[in-house]
């Protein structure tokens, strides 16, 4: 299919009816760094990935992640690829970061399960209807969203960075040493004077 | 499920209370026999492997890397990106290891975290779960810093006191002296770390032309008179014999202090310059053994 077709499809898609009865906006096809890209209404996410699979031709899943959006919210996105005709395209739909729940996708592929756990996990997107969701990666016991952008690394804080960033900076006190902390670390972290 | 303490292994009380020139002989044994366990967890490990295969060649140092697992090891390098989860696995498997056992610790990734220094999953050092004794730093770190990492640690092996090694608080009357002072850094020949660079073989026409002459003799071996060599030169060096070259020093790069690499010190190392001067090839490998008796 070419993607003046998919967007046609997309286009009828969006006309159809909404099986939730939520119809939200219409699916909006736009390319984005060379790859054809739907965002979809969270209200209608199973369903635009039935219709990427049954209509399209999408039998195969390739991965699905989250994007933080930081006031925006939280993105979703997967990645679907047709094995008969090669063309894929991302589905994208945007979450509350206030309330991140989206359906679960495990119904239509069921690939789609490790892939929802770790989104779970380093986002903190709860996957309404996942049929185990817990975290896949992270050791036992971590506490926050690691992939979130308020998540604080607060490695350079706790322990300080043994060697020289430059040739020439091997002692203490070099002046770009002060840089070291990363962002979103609060400023009266770590050291007094560091 | 319950889990049962096993005591701490301990080392045996002979190896504790021998005398000095006995425990010399055991630190002498167990440097050079070091049955190493590979922990390799990323591209570090690559580098391990080839320092332990033909080219490097640990084994020449005593590092012995067939051990099947951390139970018959007495040496584990930790080579790669250590992280949060996989902690607690490498210290469980330091834990089946016996004693006496060493941690090298090959890379900036378990050194320090290297530049993962930031990632929320990143341990910040294999040494803050495990004892280290030698690290080695690099990004992966080249073979031939493993080499030298390994001789550093064979330099601790020979210098310490087991007992004092497993000594905890102050003692109880045993020596607290090192066994032997550690020998000090010594120049090292240039083909410890850095194996030569070999000779370029004959071209191909003076190979044919070779072998085309009529065999009226035996095959040149060993002590065989030879035929009079066309040139005069002076036989070059016996490596074998009593003569024996300076080494020239080594800064601590493993480069000669003047810049020049001579390869004439390697025993067996002809320069081709010398040898192909007249277009014959006449010294097949290594002009060295048939240098005394064989020319006039």
């Amino acid at each position: 299919m070419t993607p003046d077709e998919i967007a046609a499809a997309w286009s009828g898609w969006s006309a159809g009816p909404a099986p939730s009865g939520d119809a939200g906006d219409p699916a909006r096809v736009d390319e984005t760094f060379g790859t054809l890209t739907v965002d979809v209404p969270a209200g209608r996410w199973v369903d635009a990935l039935r219709f990427a699979r049954d209509d399209l031709g999408c039998g195969f899943f390739d991965w699905l992640t989250g994007v933080d959006e930081l006031a925006d919210g939280l993105g979703v996105v997967a990645h679907v690829y047709s094995l008969e005709s090669g063309h894929h395209l991302l589905v994208r739909t945007r979450v509350p970061r206030a309330e991140p729940v989206l359906a679960t996708a495990t119904g239509v592929y069921r690939g789609a399960n490790w892939h929802e756990r770790e989104t779970y996990e380093m986002f903190g997107v709860i996957f309404d209807g996942h049929p185990d969701l817990k975290p896949l990666l992270l050791p036992d016991g971590f506490e926050g969203h690691p992939l979130r952008k308020d998540f604080v690394l607060a490695a350079r804080v706790a322990k300080p960075w043994p060697g020289a960033l430059e040739p020439g900076e091997s002692g203490a006190g070099a002046p770009s040493r002060r840089r070291l902390r990363p962002p979103g670390v609060p400023a009266d972290w770590g050291r007094s004077g560091r | 499920m319950g889990v049962t303490d096993l005591p701490e292994p301990r080392i045996g009380t002979l190896s504790r209370v021998a005398p000095r020139p006995i425990k010399f002989i055991l630190n002498w044994g167990r440097r050079y026999s070091l049955w190493v366990f590979n922990f390799g967890l990323a591209c570090c490990a690559i580098e391990f492997i080839a320092t332990s295969m033909s080219r490097h060649d640990f084994i020449r140092l005593g590092v012995i890397p067939f051990a099947p697992g951390p139970r018959q090891a007495d040496l584990m390098v930790v080579s790669g990106t250590v992280t949060d989860k996989m902690a607690p696995a490498i210290k469980r498997l330091y834990e089946q290891m016996p004693e006496p056992k060493y941690v090298i610790s090959f890379g900036a990734c378990s050194n320090c975290g290297g530049p993962y220094w930031d990632s929320y999953c990143v341990t910040k050092g294999v040494d803050q779960i495990i004892p280290v004794d030698v690290y080695v730093p690099g990004c992966p770190p080249r073979p031939e810093a493993l080499l030298h990492g390994i001789v550093r640690l064979q330099q601790k092996i020979a210098a310490e006191s087991l007992g004092e090694r497993y000594l905890t608080g102050d003692g109880d009357g045993h020596s607290r002296e090192p066994v032997a002072p550690a020998p000090p850094p010594r120049p090292m020949e240039a083909t410890v770390l850095r194996r030569p660079l070999r000779p370029p073989p004959p071209s191909l026409p003076e190979v044919l032309r070779e072998a085309d002459q009529p065999t009226e003799r035996l095959p040149r071996m060993g002590t065989l008179p030879l035929p009079a060599a066309p040139d005069e030169q002076p036989p070059p060096a016996d490596p074998g014999g009593g003569s024996t070259q300076e080494l020239p020093r080594l800064d601590d790069d493993g480069y000669p202090e003047d810049g020049i690499i001579d390869l004439s010190i390697v025993p067996g190392f002809d320069d081709p310059d010398e040898d192909y001067q007249d277009g014959d090839y006449q010294d097949g490998d290594g002009g060295g053994e048939d240098g005394g008796e064989g020319r006039r």
